[in-house]
């Protein structure tokens, strides 16, 4: 293993991280591993440990931010057929680094996570679908699957209880949509991933055709500690609405990149310039996407924004991903936005004409602009386009995450964009023409 | 004859069973074949389809949709190293310079003289605390500078046995045979 980068020892999911060989059965077990699962098993009935998440108050750590218990509760357990966990381990947002971080300090935690939630809500069988870039973190899971399988965790009668379980992974093959959730099922049963209409939601119908429950990695990560120490003792943490802790991964121009678990409700101030060890010497923070590439940029003026959902909304952006890029005052903002918009187009899917037609647009013109060839035409063609995106006018999130770059990054730098497009200069002195 | 062994066509035909719902098993024999030859040749596709009672065309409609299924011959050694934005600040972009006239190509996906050598600028690769950073033969390489992916082609270069077959990993902690 490379030198760890991020929090050890946290109050929350990274509580254990930094002790030597976590990743084993034995010692996980050492530290408290697998007791939420008795606990939740034996001493619990699956319709309390769903009321325990719910009372945590936990948001599901993938994007979207949605209840996790209410999540759960739309799952019948008592529908005959089988159900399925499906895990998102796509990871694939830029600036994303959470999940793998997690896997490799400690992947029983993950598999712990899913067992509760299988258990939870009556699935005997999860599917985790794993990035296939992941090399090293496959590789940790299918020990720890193992493992676990030969310590009983997994199999016919997990903690003696008569409740099969079992949990596979499924390796992707390079594609950003996989990580929207019913990209990420179409993928799963052999297809090209293009996302479904909903409804049906994976709830009701999902993983080949059955009831699903979707989660993200991180959320799952959480679910033991919960279980553990009780719903209402993770909700003591973080803000009333965006309760806990979420694990920040701090990438770009700063001196300590690193994923942090931050306590939500924290300033952008205390993750950028304490956790992350701010910008180089003699270099500022020009600006920061707050939750992957898809989140709404905030200038530096800003840098006191809270972490919570709550907060980010009213500043007009999201706390999506976790992951927190930081961009300092040498670089030039048209560069970013239109390397990003490279990495929408490429990532379309093609389902959606808005979506599939916008991105290229988009990087046509930034590519004019930084050519020394743009005008105002340019800058009304990427207005154009980023409202063409938005707005639910794609059947998912990808084309309005495309529009939001474009539409935050205007909005904070505009006369930036004005220098480029119409006097043909760049006031960062970056080289302007591209190769 | 086919193009893919024996061995190779009866593991695919034994995936369908580890599903659900049998096209599931799509990409995994997929990814069996393009580790026995590579990339994915339509002939390759074609015996993927038919062992998996698939219409071939479907099999060529998943594998083009996927970034990590390779349709044309590819260098034995693929680096795939991260351009986007955390990566790009911290001079990815040097990094690929110095990776092209390394190994001698001009553009992704070209393939150098020797047969050793192609690289792709790929997208995040979820490690970007570790930025700029490129993965190579099933493993990631960290902290990269110019110098340092100069070394990762050096070394496969020369070393031979010091550096892992570009075999994917399939099993757990199995010693793969060197290169
Ligand atoms: C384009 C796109 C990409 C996404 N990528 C991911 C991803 O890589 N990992 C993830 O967990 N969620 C991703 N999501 C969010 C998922 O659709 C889904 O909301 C999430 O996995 C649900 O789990 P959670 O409730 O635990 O967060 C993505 C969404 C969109 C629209
Ligand atoms: S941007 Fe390169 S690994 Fe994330």
């Amino acid at each position: 293993m490379p030198e760890l980068r991020g929090t050890v020892g946290g109050p929350v999911v990274t509580e254990w991280f930094g002790t030597q060989d976590l990743y084993k059965l034995d010692v996980y077990k050492q530290k408290g591993g697998y007791a939420a699962l008795r606990k939740a098993m034996v001493d619990m009935k699956p319709v309390d440990i769903t009321n325990e998440v719910k009372t945590s108050g936990l948001r599901g750590r993938g994007g979207a931010g949605f209840a996790t218990g209410t999540k759960w509760g739309f799952i019948n357990r008592d529908m005959p057929g089988p159900k399925y966990v499906v895990v998102n381990a796509d990871e694939s947002e830029p600036g994303t680094s959470k999940d793998r971080y997690i896997i490799e300090n400690s992947p029983h935690m993950v598999l712990e996570g899913i067992m509760i939630a299988a258990y939870a809500v009556g699935a005997n069988q999860a599917w985790v679908y794993i990035r296939g870039e992941y090399d090293e973190p496959y590789r940790m899971l299918t020990e720890a699957i193992a493992e676990a399988r030969a310590a009983g965790y997994l199999g016919p009668k997990p903690m003696g209880i008569d409740f099969p379980l079992d949990i596979r992974l499924y390796r992707g093959h390079g594609a950003y949509i996989c990580g929207e959730e019913t990209a990420l099922l179409e993928s799963l049963e052999g297809k090209r991933a293009q996302p479904r209409s909903r409804p049906p939601f994976p709830a009701v119908k999902g993983a080949w055709g059955r009831p699903t429950l979707l989660n993200n990695v991180e959320t799952l990560a959480t679910v033991p500690w919960i279980v553990n120490h009780g719903g209402s003792e993770y909700a003591k943490r973080g803000t009333e609405k965006s309760p806990g802790t979420r694990l920040m991964s701090v990438s770009g121009n700063v001196k300590k990149p690193g994923v942090y678990e931050v306590e939500l409700g924290q300033t952008f101030r205390h993750v950028i310039m304490e956790l992350g060890g701010g910008p180089p010497d003699g270099r500022n923070v020009k600006v920061f996407w707050p939750g992957g590439s898809s989140a709404p940029v905030l200038p530096e003026s800003m840098l006191d924004t809270h972490t919570d959902m709550e907060a980010l909304a009213a500043a007009r952006s999201m706390g999506g991903s976790g992951g927190v890029i930081v961009m300092d005052d040498s670089h030039c903002i048209i560069r970013a936005a239109h390397r990003l918009l490279k990495f929408y187009a490429h990532e379309s899917c093609g389902k959606c004409t808005p979506c599939r037609v916008g991105g290229d647009w988009a990087v046509r013109t930034y590519e004019r602009i930084l050519a020394n060839e743009g005008s105002q035409v340019e800058l009304d063609i990427l207005q154009r386009v980023s409202d063409a995106l938005q707005n639910g006018r794609c059947l998912c999130g990808l084309g309005d995450s495309a529009g939001w770059v474009i539409d935050s990054t205007i909005r904070h730098f505009r006369s930036e964009y004005e220098d480029h497009a119409l006097r043909h200069e760049c006031n960062v002195g970056a080289v302007t023409a591209l190769a | 004859m086919t193009v893919l062994s024996e061995h190779i066509l009866e593991e695919i035909r034994d995936l369908p069973s580890k599903f659900p719902q049998p096209r599931s098993a799509v990409m995994p024999a997929l990814d069996l074949a393009q580790e026995e030859l590579g990339h994915l040749t339509p002939e390759a596709m074609t015996e993927v389809a038919h062992e998996l009672q698939l219409d071939p065309g479907y099999v060529e409609g998943v594998a083009t949709f996927y970034t990590l299924f390779h349709l044309a011959p590819t260098g034995k050694h693929r680096f795939y190293v991260c351009t986007n934005l955390s990566c790009m600040l911290r001079g990815a972009d040097d990094v690929v310079a110095r990776l092209k006239s390394e190994i001698g190509v001009h553009e992704p996906g070209e393939v150098s003289k020797d047969g050793l050598f192609s690289y792709e600028e790929v997208e995040c690769l979820g490690a970007c605390e570790y930025a700029p950073m490129c993965r190579v033969d099933h493993a990631y390489h960290y902290d990269l500078t110019p110098d340092s992916i100069a070394r990762l082609v050096a070394e496969r270069r020369n070393g031979g046995s010091a550096v892992a077959a570009p075999k994917k990993a399939r099993a757990p902690r199995k010693r793969k045979a060197d290169a």
